[in-house]
């Protein structure tokens, strides 16, 4: 089955040739003009496997959009920025997208992450054991065939993205990847990644699977080297 | 010679106002010094001559009297402390008492009185100052002296001395700490001004003077804050510029880039002439899109708006990365055994691998290809040396490649954006390092970067990253 893309972006030019480039690749494109044309399809369950957005929109922008779109799908989200301010590039990540190219992109890098993405989703429908990452305040499962976190009887909404990066650090407990690492294994980016993606999402990680978010005992920041998951 | 450096302006002001008080207060006391001895010695003179009129009265009296000795009459006058009196007769002294004789009597002064007249001169009497006063006694035939030792005017004097060196002195002291309080005051108003200017140049644009009612320096805080005004202004308007130029021409070239790449895709599909034509337009959107970039990021280094935060990176890593990165892994970095592991820098590693491949790729289109990279320590610098295989760079040509679209021996085929070594001088500068142009023992050219060796202790802030996610960006 084809892989559902969901384009937004009011540039005509941008959006049409983008939607021309992703169909050649064999892609089901859906192009959306405006965020409420977006966000409206989405509720009504046309349900794309990646959403690409461009920031800059009249009506409401792509920082918004992301945020309200987030809760109807958990779909991984590549922002279009033409912005050259990097705060904006944290910002769409701290709403809720996942990665991020600027324009003007390049159509094979552009690819390359949506299929670093889908790789992503699907590798986290691998088989793998439950494993329990914390039994203190939890108990929390993390279930890799199943793709599902649980806490308890709760099962806890992260986004695939978050997943992957929580099965990743899971992967080596006790043991410091570095973001570098951690940008290479989630999201397929080589050196010239920016490592500001992990940080952020590794925020947003805590936020669902630490007791206090602002103190995180499961994921902690290893000074000037990276990341720690110790399982407790 | 070496000219001596000059004063610094509070110093100078001090210095003037110490030399002026000092000179003042000199001329002070040796003016007040002068007249108060004048008076105080005439007073005493007066005095001395006063008494000894009486005396001698007294003596004339007593010698009028028959039958009485010189010695006698001297024992019965009392004289006041501290004055002693001599009689002179027939070529005899007679003294009232053993202090004093006929030697300490002046010449000049009983030359003066032998001849009829009363004189009175300043003499010394065992080293101690005294008055002489001498008046003849012409109905007894003798000659009459008081000589008064002056040892209290000596002790006033000597006091009201100490008293104004010791006033001459504090003066000058209040004059030197009057001169460092006065310009202290006079040049505070350039503290503020220095400090302004300073969190201005380090980015605090909106830094201002706070306004003044003292008229004298109303104009200079004026001007001041009205230059700045149109500095910030016209930053402003080029990060206005520059943000307008970003997100208008890249929507376009977005929709252009994406068309030719869907276009590429499909070349089989075309003519071969169109398929030349799509080259074309292939290679030069490319080289547009990187200009354009590179535009971009040189103006983004200047605002220094690229803040991102330092970590410590050791360098020879950073050079392998940089290669790995840019799909060079069979290029070697050399290094000796101890800079391996001793050569760190502070850098945003991302941007100076940047820099570092923009000299790879100089290498590759000016210069026959990338030959060698080489780490170096040298003293508190690290210095990365990136050999290509060319013919060099000329030495008058050394300076100019890294000036805006300079291309040294340029080769068409290869077009670069022409901002790569501008972008690699600023990236390097804004970590406070020096990139230059040189010749490598093989031949071919050497770019140096010269950066700032790590100190030992890890700079604050080197774990931004983890925790402020890119909040300083």
């Amino acid at each position: 089955m084809s892989t559902r893309v969901l384009v937004l972006d009011d540039d005509d030019g941008i959006r049409t040739s983008l939607t021309l480039a992703l169909e050649d690749e064999g892609y089901l494109v859906t192009g959306c003009a405006s965020a409420e044309e977006a966000l409206t399809a989405v509720a009504d369950g046309a349900q794309p496997d990646v959403l690409v957005v461009d920031l800059m929109l009249g009506g409401i922008d792509g920082f918004t959009f992301i945020r309200r779109a987030r809760p109807l799908c958990d779909a991984p989200v590549i922002v279009l920025s033409a912005r050259q301010d990097k705060s904006d590039i944290v910002a769409a990540l701290e709403a809720g997208a996942d990665d991020y190219v600027t324009k003007p992109f390049d159509l094979g890098e552009l690819f390359a992450r949506l299929r670093a993405l889908r790789r992503r989703a699907e590798g986290a429908a691998a088989a793998e054991d439950a494993v329990v990452l914390d039994s203190v305040d939890g108990p929390l499962v993390l279930d890799a065939a199943a793709g599902t976190v649980r806490r308890g009887d709760e099962q806890l909404h992260l986004t695939v993205t978050e997943f992957r990066l929580l099965r990743e650090l899971a992967g080596a407990p006790g043991r410091v990847l570095s973001r570098r690492t951690l940008l290479e294994r989630v999201w397929d980016r080589g050196f010239f990644g920016d490592e500001r993606i992990v940080d952020v999402h590794v925020r947003r990680l805590r936020t669902k699977v630490e007791a206090d978010p602002s103190a995180p005992r499961l994921v902690t920041t290893v000074r000037g080297l990276g990341y720690r998951l110790d399982r407790r | 010679m070496r000219r001596p450096r000059p004063l610094g302006l509070r110093a100078g002001v001090t210095v003037s106002f110490t030399l002026g008080a000092t000179a003042l207060a000199t001329l002070a006391a040796l003016g007040t010094h002068a007249v108060t001895r004048e008076y105080l010695l005439t007073q005493r003179e007066e005095t001395a001559v006063r008494q000894a009129f009486v005396d001698a009265s007294s003596v004339r009296d007593g010698l009028r009297t028959s039958g009485v000795t010189v010695a006698d009459v001297l024992g019965a006058v009392a004289p006041p402390t501290g004055s002693e009196l001599l009689v002179r007769r027939d070529g005899r002294w007679y003294s009232g008492s053993l202090q004093v004789g006929g030697d300490d009597v002046p010449a000049a002064l009983s030359e003066a009185v032998a001849s009829g007249t009363a004189g009175v001169t300043w003499a010394r009497v065992d080293g101690r100052a005294a008055v002489a006063v001498g008046v003849p006694l012409p109905g007894v035939d003798a000659q009459f002296y008081e000589i008064t030792l002056t040892e209290e005017l000596d002790d006033t004097l000597v006091a009201v001395r100490n008293a104004l060196a010791a006033f001459a002195l504090s003066t000058a002291v209040g004059g030197a700490l009057l001169g460092a309080w006065a310009s202290r005051r006079a040049v505070a108003p350039l503290h503020a001004v220095a400090r302004t200017a300073a969190s201005i140049a380090g980015g605090e644009l909106d830094s201002r003077l706070p306004p003044t009612a003292d008229p004298d320096l109303a104009t200079i805080v004026g001007s001041f804050n009205s230059m700045v005004d149109a500095l910030e202004e016209q930053i402003q308007r080029e990060v206005r510029f520059s943000a307008d130029v970003s997100h208008e021409l890249r929507s376009p070239l977005t929709t252009l880039v994406t068309s030719v790449a869907l276009l590429q895709r499909r070349r089989d599909e075309l003519p071969a002439r169109s398929q030349q034509v799509l080259d074309l337009v292939g290679r030069e959107l490319d080289r547009f899109q990187h200009t354009l970039d590179d535009l971009l990021e040189l103006a983004r280094l200047e605002a220094g708006t690229t803040g991102r935060p330092r970590a410590r990176t050791g360098a020879v890593d950073l050079a392998r990365q940089a290669l790995d990165g840019s799909g060079r892994p069979h290029v070697p970095v050399r290094a000796d055994e101890a800079d391996r592991a001793g050569a760190q820098v502070d850098v945003d590693a991302q941007q100076l691998a940047r820099a570092l491949v923009n000299l790879f790729d100089n290498a590759d289109r000016h210069g026959e290809g990338l030959v060698e990279v080489g780490v170096q320590r040298a003293g508190d610098r690290v210095r990365f040396l990136v050999d290509d295989a060319g013919p060099g760079v000329p030495v008058g040509e050394r300076q100019r490649v890294f000036e805006r679209f300079a291309r040294a021996g340029s080769r068409g085929s290869l077009p670069g954006s022409g901002l790569g070594l501008s972008l690699v001088a600023e990236t390097v500068r804004a970590h406070d390092g020096t990139v230059r142009c040189a010749a490598s023992p093989r031949g071919g050219a050497r770019f140096v970067v010269e950066l700032p060796a790590a100190r030992a202790v890890e700079p604050a802030g080197a774990e931004g990253t983890a925790t402020a996610g890119g909040g300083r960006a």
